[in-house]
């Protein structure tokens, strides 16, 4: 507590134009990420998790209609910066790292090269530099750096190719690493192996980690700080011993409650009912009620506020406002 | 432990690849080759009233004179079994021998009559092919990156209803237009009488001139043809993660369409452009009949109307063998371009 | 009872095959404006094709009254004859006409070979795999080496015919090597997915699975691949009509193509210009409507639209 809050996101809406009317990918989300920390960000696949990353490293898709609120880092709005400034953040200061199921390499160029044409893009024209950067970081993630940087995309496994990603993302050792479901798609004990290089890097470096991921056993096993995110609205948020311990919003608790228990009985291992709201035409009043069980009828009329009910703890349910 | 004969080994895998692909180059060489001999061999009629009802028909020759002619040839037309001719044609096919030809001036090997005709076609066909090949790419590349807008849409259906039309109507046109009404451009011929061939400038000019009209029917018809291919695959690259990604990481926008758009969007297109350059002997006959233009084409199409058996097969065999060539390189090309095929392999 | 009961649902089949068949086609068709107009200029020709022949006069040299200058066209378009005479007084409008059954029949012909020929082959290799595979693929890639339209040329000087079915049938030879080729990757592709697997487990026949759950997700690619090998049928039988190699018996496009093309030059080309006109126009839009067809036809056999409509 007390450190230093190197991202402050208030008030963010991304709304994507479709072919039915304006989709509300965000919704007014406010969260702040302290420095040196592992922040988890946990929904549904469609809850604007990944979104959220591209809104702060303003790489929104080119259907993009509404981009407002505001992303402060280092007292700086993101928002308002042009896109020759907003270069010299991005990567340099705020990097990501996408899936490795997603065909995010070029599959015609060496890995080499990847580098290479990072490192160009940013004002650095020493090959040797970046290559030995490469090499550095590589070693670092377990990657046997020559057989890795001569090689094309299709020739590494999996693990492999995140692994290069991270890599990838770390030629400038950034202050903030976004990591965009680096585990998913991955065999389980892969998934280890990247949820542990990625601890142990945080160990080394220090530096501050969101880590958005569908998979809330994940979370807890990485992250200080968790974020739920439900169809593009902020449920619950807090740092992961107070939340996994004392869930309060219904929607952390169904969640919670699809983890898997190694001693308990699978039987009692449920998944939400329901399906997520259609985002074009969102329910009245909270956008979770209609597959709430506590559920009543303020739900049904009005949108709950975010209400901190201890410091740092904060959820947005009509069962906790004492409104 | 043994460096020399573990890359050896890493190649033996392309060897055996390489071995298979020219044996099955080889084998569809023979099997076209043979079909068509039989096929052109089931003309009917004795090629020598064949040849003298021709004279006199095509050429108002009286019967007399069309019989004498037609005599002449009769030593250069293959006698005994079809078998036998066939066993006898492929023996001296293996020796680059094509036979006579009975029409050009009676007893003209075949293949003299080709090495003179190719020249022509790959100037008009081949610089054609690249003139069309490169605007497709890049109005295709235009299309994609507007896809879905309306001039996009419309460039669509705009394409494919020109990619309909058959290039001799577009050749017919330019003909009456260019040519005939506004004089701009020969009529006929690959160079005029009173120039002297040879690499000189008017010669040099004068057959530019030439080509230009017969060039020119050819890339409208084809340019539709790659854009709409190229708009296609530029689409389905556009869509693709390392695109978006690439932008994540701030790579300039030159860079991202030479190395990322332009390359993976190319790649695909890649075989069907060294097919077609199998393929431009075949597909020059109505635009050099058009222009009597003394290619491939209008080769094919004398032999046809005179019956010029071995001719007709010379010309047929050619572009066989240019087809399967083109697709035997395309192949070990593109092992050379896409490292997924490379490798993979 | 029975009866009754039958009867209604024969009736009921009726609809459903009306409703299947012209309703919702026509719904989309209507919806899409240039499927609307490839429909309207290909029944158009249907049209000329089938009752025009009975309308017009058959078409007589030297029946045009000579017209006289100060117009440089020698038989101009006049009220008597809309298009024009030919350079022998042969009214040009009553040749496109009695030109077009033969066009279409060609067309007809070498589109059904092209995709029974495609479809029977494309599945076939695509199906049973193995050994049948390898053969008919062989087949299929030799006979895309040896060049489509010379082969035509001289197949046409082989079996010398009138009929427009042969000459279809003939164009027919070389152009479903594609169309069989791509049907094979699809059904390649469509087996490796999970629902054909499924069906496999449930126990159902080989052809079954065909019939039922492939067909539908090929349906759509035939019928605009049947309407391609239409376009391209028309491409060579007029070429091959204006090169002259196929025997003529008729009035034909590509006989005035070349006609036309014989008398250009000379100093008369603008006043010949009519005669190249007519049939350069008669297959240019001709194949304009049947390529706009296909955008139609890619809807009308699109299940997701199929439901939008229904």
């Amino acid at each position: 507590m007390g450190n230093e809050r190197i991202l402050e996101v208030k008030n963010l809406v991304v709304h994507y134009l479709t072919a039915r009317g304006p989709l509300p990918a965000v919704n007014d989300v406010s969260f702040s990420i302290e420095k040196g920390r592992i922040v988890g960000v946990v929904g549904e696949s469609g809850s604007g998790k990944t979104t959220l990353a591209l809104a702060i490293l303003r790489q929104l898709p080119r259907l993009t209609r509404i981009y407002k609120g505001s992303v402060m880092f280092h007292g700086i709005d993101l928002v308002k910066l042009s896109e020759k400034e907003m270069n010299e953040i991005r990567w340099k200061k705020i990097s990501y790292v996408p899936q490795a199921a997603l065909n995010a390499l070029n599959p015609t160029i060496k890995i080499i090269d990847h580098f290479i044409e990072t490192g160009n893009a940013h004002g650095i024209n020493d090959k040797k530099l970046i290559v030995e950067k490469a090499v550095e970081i590589m070693k670092m993630l377990n990657l046997e750096p020559e057989r890795v940087l001569y090689g094309y995309p299709h020739e590494l496994s999996g693990g492999m190719k995140q692994r290069v990603l991270i890599a990838l993302s770390m030629i400038f050792e950034p202050e903030l690493l976004i990591l965009d479901e680096p585990t998913t798609a991955l065999d389980l004990l892969t998934q280890r192996l990247i949820l542990d290089l990625i601890k142990d890097l945080h160990r080394r470096t220090h530096m501050t980690v969101m880590f958005i991921t569908h998979d809330i056993a994940t979370i807890a096993d990485i992250a200080d700080d968790v974020i739920v995110m439900y169809a593009g609205k902020l449920m619950e948020k807090g740092d992961v011993f107070t939340v996994f311990k004392n869930p309060h919003h219904p929607y952390t608790k169904a969640l919670m409650s699809s983890i898997p228990d190694l001693t308990g009985d699978i039987n009692k291992m449920r998944s939400i009912p329901g399906s997520l709201p259609d985002l074009i035409n969102p329910p009245s009043g909270c956008i979770f009620h209609p597959r709430c069980p506590y559920a009543f009828e303020k739900c049904k009329r009005e949108e709950p506020p975010a209400v901190e009910i201890k410091p740092g703890h904060v959820v947005s349910c009509w069962l906790y406002s004492k409104q | 432990m043994d460096g020399s004969s573990s890359a050896l080994k890493g190649y033996m895998p392309v060897l055996k690849w390489f071995t298979k692909r020219l044996l099955i180059a080889l084998i569809t060489i023979y099997f076209a080759v043979t079909l068509s001999f039989f096929v052109v061999k089931a003309m009917p009629g004795d090629p020598v009233q064949a040849l003298i009802q021709m004279f006199v028909s095509q050429y108002y020759m009286d019967y007399d004179s069309a019989k004498s002619l037609a005599e002449a040839a009769a030593p250069f037309i293959p006698k005994g079994s079809v078998l036998h001719q066939y066993i006898s044609y492929l023996i001296s096919f293996l020796h680059g021998n094509l036979g006579v030809s009975i029409s050009y001036s009676t007893g003209t090997p075949v293949k003299d009559l080709l090495i003179q005709s190719i020249p022509w076609t790959v100037l008009v066909v081949g610089s054609a092919l690249i003139i069309s090949f490169a605007i497709g790419i890049l109005i295709g590349t235009g299309m994609a990156y507007v896809h879905g807008s309306k001039i996009d849409s419309f460039l669509a259906v705009f394409f494919s209803v020109i990619r309909s039309i058959p290039e001799y109507v577009v050749a017919l046109v330019l003909l009456i237009v260019f040519g005939f009404h506004f004089k701009w451009f020969p009529t006929r011929g690959a160079y005029s009488p009173n120039v002297t061939p040879g690499f000189n400038l008017p010669f040099i000019k004068d057959v530019l001139k030439h080509a230009a009209l017969p060039i020119l029917s050819w890339v409208i018809v084809h340019v539709s043809g790659w854009a709409l291919s190229m708009r296609a695959s530029t689409v389905t690259v556009l869509g693709e993660d390392y695109i978006t990604y690439a932008k994540i990481r701030g790579l300039p926008s030159r860079r991202i369409l030479v190395s990322y758009i332009g390359k993976n969007a190319i790649l695909p297109l890649f075989t069907s452009f060294m097919l077609s350059i199998g393929f431009m002997f075949g597909g020059s006959v109505f635009i050099e009949y058009i222009f009597a233009y003394p290619g491939v084409g209008n080769l094919l199409y004398q032999a046809i109307t005179m019956r010029d058996t071995y001719l007709m097969l010379g010309v047929f065999n050619i572009i066989i063998v240019a087809v399967v060539i083109s697709a035997l390189i395309a192949d070990i090309l593109y092992g050379v371009i896409d490292p997924r095929i490379r490798r993979g392999a | 009872m029975k009866m009754a009961q039958n009867g209604s649902s024969f009736s009921e089949l009726i609809r459903n095959a009306v409703e299947d068949w012209i309703i919702i086609p026509g719904k989309i068709i209507a919806r899409n404006k240039r499927g609307l107009v490839g429909l309207i200029i290909a029944l158009g020709y249907l049209f000329v094709g089938i009752v025009g022949t009975h309308i017009i006069q058959e078409p007589q040299s030297f029946t045009c009254i000579p017209y006289e200058p100060p117009s440089i066209l020698k038989w101009p378009p006049s009220f008597e004859h809309p298009l024009g005479c030919d350079y022998i007084g042969t009214d040009i409008l009553a040749q496109i006409v009695y030109g077009t059954p033969i066009v279409l029949q060609i067309a007809l012909t070498a589109g059904l070979i092209t995709t029974i020929i495609g479809v029977l082959v494309g599945l076939t290799a695509g199906f049973k795999g193995g050994m049948v595979d390898t053969v008919l693929t062989g087949i299929t890639q030799i006979i895309m080496t040896i060049p489509g339209l010379p082969l035509i040329i001289v197949l046409s000087t082989v079996i010398r015919t009138y009929q427009p079915w042969t000459i279809g049938a003939l164009i027919a030879i070389r152009w479903w090597t594609g169309l069989a080729m791509s049907i094979r990757s699809q059904v390649l592709s469509i087996k490796q997915r999970d629902f054909i697997e499924a069906a496999k487990v449930l126990g159902m026949k080989t052809h079954h699975i065909i019939l039922r759950e492939i067909m539908p997700n090929l349906i759509s690619y035939i019928a605009i691949n049947f309407v391609f090998a239409a376009v391209g049928a028309i491409y060579a039988s007029v070429g091959l009509y204006f090169l002259g190699v196929l025997p003529i018996s008729t009035y034909n496009w590509g006989v005035m193509l070349n006609m036309a093309y014989k008398q250009a030059g000379g100093g008369a080309s603008v006043a010949a210009l009519h005669y190249f006109l007519a049939p350069i126009l008669a297959i240019v839009l001709l194949q304009t409507g049947l390529i706009l067809l296909t955008y139609a036809l890619d809807e009308v056999f699109n299940p997701r639209i199929r439901t939008e409509v229904s």
